[in-house]
């Protein structure tokens, strides 16, 4: 289940004067269920294979800590937050540093269109758990492909 | 110890770098394996997007910060929100160059990340113990034969068994310390009796008048694993007493 805003990608470009060659894909920091580490594995699938140059990450503690370079990163690059359970980290602290969320993807949404799946533990993966990397890192794609080259 | 005062860990969220990942895998396997009964973890951002009880997190436990770099945001953002840490651990210190080998993501990895989880998750479980023997409020041998995993994983730890002047001692993590040593290519001879019996250590409790029989009961496990994986035929789970 994807939680898509359309909307950010016009707004933040005219907020920003112009255009942008590059997303930064912000995954959760989960460590006590599968969820997180899938988070990871897609956003790095996007970052290093499927869209290297143009989806880069920072991490999520540097946010939390308030880290000024990567604020400004974040306040000046639309943002897709990959968040592992419901309590949302990534996109809360996003939004609470003032960046835009072009994408807001939820894996347990998306693992729950896979019943009965065993997707692995926090530290590995089974097949079923690499298919749902693959097909989150499809749709952040997608969305790093519609901001910029649009 | 007591169940109130299990030592809490602070992973580094660093998704940018490897150290982050392999801090969070040294820090799982601490908690799946190395001291499940004593250990209890929270992911860092939680602070910000969760409520009070996140909050007092590290003030209900003497806390452990594991950060991949020097910019510390474990230990400053569980200060920052929570509460003083114990002890502050960085990957890239305790690793040194070896972290430069190590990769983000799991797709990548190979026996120079396994190595760097398993040298840094035997350094947090000195911390852990060293907090632990602090706050100890109850017998640690309930610790040492207790089989659950206290982990949020329902499993339960690998262990194996030694034959101990008679007695059968179960030790938590025995399959994997052989793994990791059968790994680094320790072959078992007389000369490695004590590195055997030092990686069993870290483990494990061992007394100090108890060494003479735990070097001769890790050996001759140690020399049946190597047979097993080096002889197919011989199944090494079996030789470990299980």
């Amino acid at each position: 289940m994807i939680d898509v805003r359309p909307d950010v990608t016009e707004e933040f470009l005219m907020a920003s004067n112009g255009p942008t060659d590059q997303v930064l894909v912000i995954p959760c920091s989960g460590i006590g269920k599968v969820h997180g580490l899938i988070s990871r594995e897609a956003v790095y699938r996007v970052t290093d294979a499927l869209m290297p140059g143009h989806a880069d990450t920072v991490c999520l503690a540097l946010l939390v800590t308030g880290d000024a370079e990567t604020r400004e990163k974040v306040r000046h690059h639309p943002c897709i937050t990959v968040d592992g359970c419901p309590k949302l980290c990534a996109r809360k602290n996003v939004e609470m540093t003032g960046g835009e969320v072009a994408l807001g993807v939820r894996v347990y949404d998306t693992l729950k269109r896979h019943r009965g799946a065993q997707f692995g533990s926090p530290t590995s993966l089974s097949d079923q758990g690499w298919q749902a990397v693959e097909e989150i890192a499809e749709e952040i794609t997608q969305t790093v492909h519609q901001v910029v080259l649009k | 110890m007591s169940e109130t005062t299990k030592v809490g860990i602070i992973a580094c969220s660093g998704e940018e770098i490897a150290a982050g990942t392999i801090s969070r895998l040294a820090t799982r396997r601490v908690l799946e394996l190395l001291r499940p009964q004593t250990t209890v973890t929270l992911c860092l951002p939680l602070f910000l997007a969760g409520e009070e009880q996140e909050r007092r997190f590290a003030r209900q436990h003497p806390t452990i910060t594991v950060d991949g770099c020097e910019k510390l945001c474990a230990k400053r953002g569980t200060e920052q929100y929570s509460g003083q840490v114990a002890a502050s651990l960085v990957v890239s210190d305790i690793l040194g160059d070896r972290v430069a080998t190590c990769h983000r993501s799991a797709r990548d990895f190979d026996r120079s990340d396994e190595e760097a989880v398993w040298l840094l998750a035997e350094r947090i479980a000195v911390e852990v113990d060293t907090l632990s023997a602090a706050h100890s409020t109850t017998d640690a041998d309930a610790d040492r034969t207790a089989s659950a995993c206290g982990c949020a994983c329902g499993g339960q730890p690998a262990q194996g068994n030694l034959r101990l002047d008679g007695k059968t001692v179960t030790v938590n993590g025995l399959p994997l310390i052989f793994d990791q040593l059968f790994r680094m290519g320790v072959v078992p001879d007389d000369n490695q009796a004590d590195r055997l019996l030092n990686a069993v250590r870290v483990y494990h409790a061992i007394e100090a008048h108890e060494d003479d029989w735990y070097r001769n009961a890790v050996a001759q496990a140690y020399t049946s694993y190597y047979r097993g994986r080096t002889q197919p035929d011989v199944p090494a789970d079996a030789l470990l007493g299980n």
